[in-house]
């Protein structure tokens, strides 16, 4: 049963873009929908068994799904599913307007169903090599539809993401082999030597000088992934160039994915090593990507990297809170990853409805939206509002959880800088998001007025985000608390 | 199962090593991008008989295995790919890289002399004792990265990038007994898709730039 749906999982997306491969319009999309529903189902099928504590193994230890595998799992889920529901408006748009060769709509979707493909590998497999393995899948497919609209930025987006992806990534397969090599006096040949789950249940006697290095690796390697400074530099352009439902996919799932390997990394060396090694490194990556992102949110001309930037300074803020370790924290970071996801992929996509509406990102000129884009402004804005943590955003409680727990935790210079910094970049959000609300419209700008649809699709993930603010249901409170469980390194 | 013993593989695997060294120097000496592109196949071709020879050794049908992926991938679909490429473009030697070859051959050597000494006497669990093969992974890692570092037409940084997986698959078998075979079977094909990629991306900066040279991909800044 369980081998039937991880089938589903890998087999409805990957069918399902060889199908729609040569097809167009309405077709494709309904196919593509269907497809990543599909997978959807079977996703939060198999996530089912880790989001209530347990763990789900299937192919005889190849997968194993437990809280956190699940918990990521769902979200990759449920925000592929938002940035599939804004495709096909964005896409027909790209279409009408020339930016995108008709030919290339088919492949828009089966690249998108062959990106969420490889997405969702991430979290369920056993396996580090096979981990590696998926999150370098997901950087080829992405490369292919980050430069899909072929124009001269798209291509130098692309090509700096898939060349630095690579090498960045080849270092995390570095990391991968020396956690087998630390392993290999213990266990020898035997096929199951790279699983994680098996790494974790002999850690203690791991050798230990590889196991640092292996930890190094792959904070390097899967650090590009998540775009921690200095391996940052690829992610703006990506992420700004990218068709916007696909930036959604980059900033709300993609870097997580990288998040959740780096983690499992982390939770083996903590396990070896003792915490602190690990946790000291992540707090100064953490540290210094927060600090780095700053003021390329204050001086940011373009809107898209605006939010790139953001999700930048969102990674470090994750990274931070993991290596702060403690109860408080890791509920913080557990809870954050999912709003940040949601939220970011929301705004991307209502970003992609202004940039298509103003044939501008520049954010010197897409202003006045509440008056002629009153959903796409208004979602922006919110979004906006519900990012930089103002209460009642859920983000205000993950944030502050996060601070708090790292100086109950004892790090009270780390997390009063991080306080400091999360505050300046809200202002720095603030700024650019009112003036885009609220300037005057330029001239030439049709006003749009969008249809219900649309304003569902970004009204009801943003009023989710709103709501966890104030109220956390009693089923994602102990599923919380089940992936913290599995963060906890010093059994917190 | 042929008879090999362990200690004519450990010769081999340092033989080979020995070349995918040298052959990696060349690399980084040269200026033509078609002898490049088959320098590197030919890298591969050495990794491939190495990791067949310990195979044998070892008794692991995986490594055998592996090793054709290894000359079906980097040995012969590379060399076509990229050949192609450069074949539709006017393109033909590194004009002017960040770093001359002559100068590129000097800090290659120096690499491989400084990964041997900073590797000495580094004992590792795999299955052979064959010390010099993992100061060898070492130095083709930073030899691709070197490469990859310096030139600037796209053909030549997948060259580098490809210098540096080659390190990448030495590094796997002298550090390990070899990935698992599922890891062997999605990292090659992930190989392959990286070339691709590449590739397709190539002929878009030849269609749309009308060259190979990365310096046009200096607009997204900030």
């Amino acid at each position: 049963m369980n081998e039937v749906a991880v089938a589903i999982l890998a087999l409805a997306p990957l069918l399902g873009g060889l199908a729609v491969w040569r097809m167009s319009g309405r077709r494709a999309e309904l196919i593509a929908e269907i497809s990543l529903g599909v997978t959807a189902v079977a996703a939060l099928g198999l996530a089912s068994v880790g989001l209530a504590g347990g763990r789900l193994v299937a192919f005889a230890g190849l997968i194993s799904i437990d809280a956190l595998g699940a918990y990521v799992l769902s979200l990759t889920a449920i925000v592929a599913c938002l940035a599939m529901a804004a495709s096909p408006r964005y896409i027909r748009h790209e279409l009408a307007a020339g930016a995108l060769l008709p030919q290339v709509e088919g492949r828009y979707y089966a690249l998108f169903l062959w990106f969420v493909a490889s997405l969702v590998a991430v979290p369920i497999v056993d396996n580090l090599g096979l981990l590696w393995v998926a999150i370098e899948a997901t950087t080829v497919v992405s490369a292919m539809l980050v430069g899909i609209t072929r124009t001269p930025e798209a291509i130098e987006a692309a090509w700096k993401y898939l060349i630095l992806g690579t090498v960045g990534v080849g270092f995390a397969l570095l990391g991968t082999l020396l956690a087998y090599a630390s392993s290999v006096h213990l266990l020898g040949d035997s096929s199951d030597a790279m699983n994680w789950t098996r790494l974790m249940a002999i850690a203690p006697s791991l050798n230990p000088s590889l196991l640092r290095l292996s930890f190094v690796f792959a904070l390097a390697g899967y650090g590009t992934k998540i775009g921690l400074v200095p391996f940052h530099t690829w992610l703006p352009d990506a992420h700004s160039q990218a068709p916007s439902p696909v930036s959604a996919l980059l900033s709300g799932v993609s870097i997580s994915a990288a998040l959740y390997a780096l983690i499992r990394f982390h939770l083996v060396a903590a396990a070896g090593l003792g915490p602190n090694f690990s946790s000291t490194l992540l707090i100064a990556f953490g540290l210094l990507s927060l600090a780095v992102a700053l003021p390329f949110l204050v001086r940011q001309e373009d809107v898209k990297r605006l939010l790139a930037y953001s999700s930048i300074e969102h990674m470090g803020l994750l990274v931070l809170g993991v290596g702060f370790g403690g109860p408080l924290a890791l509920l913080g970071v557990i809870l954050h990853l999912a709003l940040h996801a949601i939220t970011k992929a929301t705004l991307f996509i209502s970003a992609g409805e202004l940039v298509q509406q103003y044939g501008s990102r520049r954010l010197s000129r897409i202003r006045g939206t509440l008056a002629s884009a009153p959903a796409a402004g208004g979602a922006f804005g919110a979004g906006i509002v519900l990012l930089g943590g103002l209460p009642p955003s859920g983000i205000f409680v993950t944030e502050f959880a996060i601070v708090v727990g790292g100086m109950m935790a004892g790090y009270l210079l780390a997390a009063s800088v991080a306080a400091v910094l999360l505050a300046l970049s809200f202002a720095a959000l603030a700024f650019h998001g009112s003036r885009l609300l609220w300037g005057r419209t330029p001239s030439g700008v049709a006003v749009v007025r969008a249809g219900r649809g649309m304003a569902l699709r970004l009204a009801v993930p943003l009023l989710a985000v709103a709501l966890l603010g104030l109220w956390t249901p009693s089923p994602l409170a102990d599923t919380l608390n089940y992936v913290r469980v599995v963060l906890a390194v010093h059994g917190g | 199962m042929i008879h090999f013993d362990p200690a004519s593989a450990v010769r081999l695997l340092d033989t080979c090593s020995a070349g995918i060294v040298l052959v990696g120097i060349l690399v980084a000496g040269t200026r033509s991008i078609g002898r490049a592109i088959w320098l590197v196949a030919a890298q591969a071709l050495l990794l491939a008989v190495a990791t067949f020879g310990v195979g044998v050794a070892t008794h692991s049908l995986h490594l055998m295995v592996g090793s054709l992926f290894t000359i079906a991938v980097r040995g012969v679909a590379m060399p076509l790919i990229l050949g192609r490429i450069l074949r539709a473009s006017a393109v033909r030697v590194e004009r002017n890289p960040f770093l001359n070859p002559r100068l590129s051959l000097i800090a290659a050597i120096v690499i491989v002399f400084a990964a041997a000494l900073a590797m000495d006497n580094i004992a590792l669990g795999g299955p052979l004792d064959a010390p010099r093969v993992l100061p060898a992974a070492v130095a083709e890692v930073l030899t691709g990265l070197l490469i990859a570092m310096t030139r600037r037409k796209s053909l030549s940084i997948v060259v580098g990038l490809l210098v540096f997986e080659n390190g990448l698959a030495l590094a796997a078998f002298s550090l390990t007994y070899g990935m698992p075979f599922v890891v062997e079977l999605g990292a090659a094909f992930d190989l392959l898709m990286v070339i691709v990629v590449a590739a397709v991306y190539s002929r878009r900066m030849l269609t749309v730039f009308g060259t190979l040279s990365t310096d046009e991909l200096r607009s997204l800044r900030g």
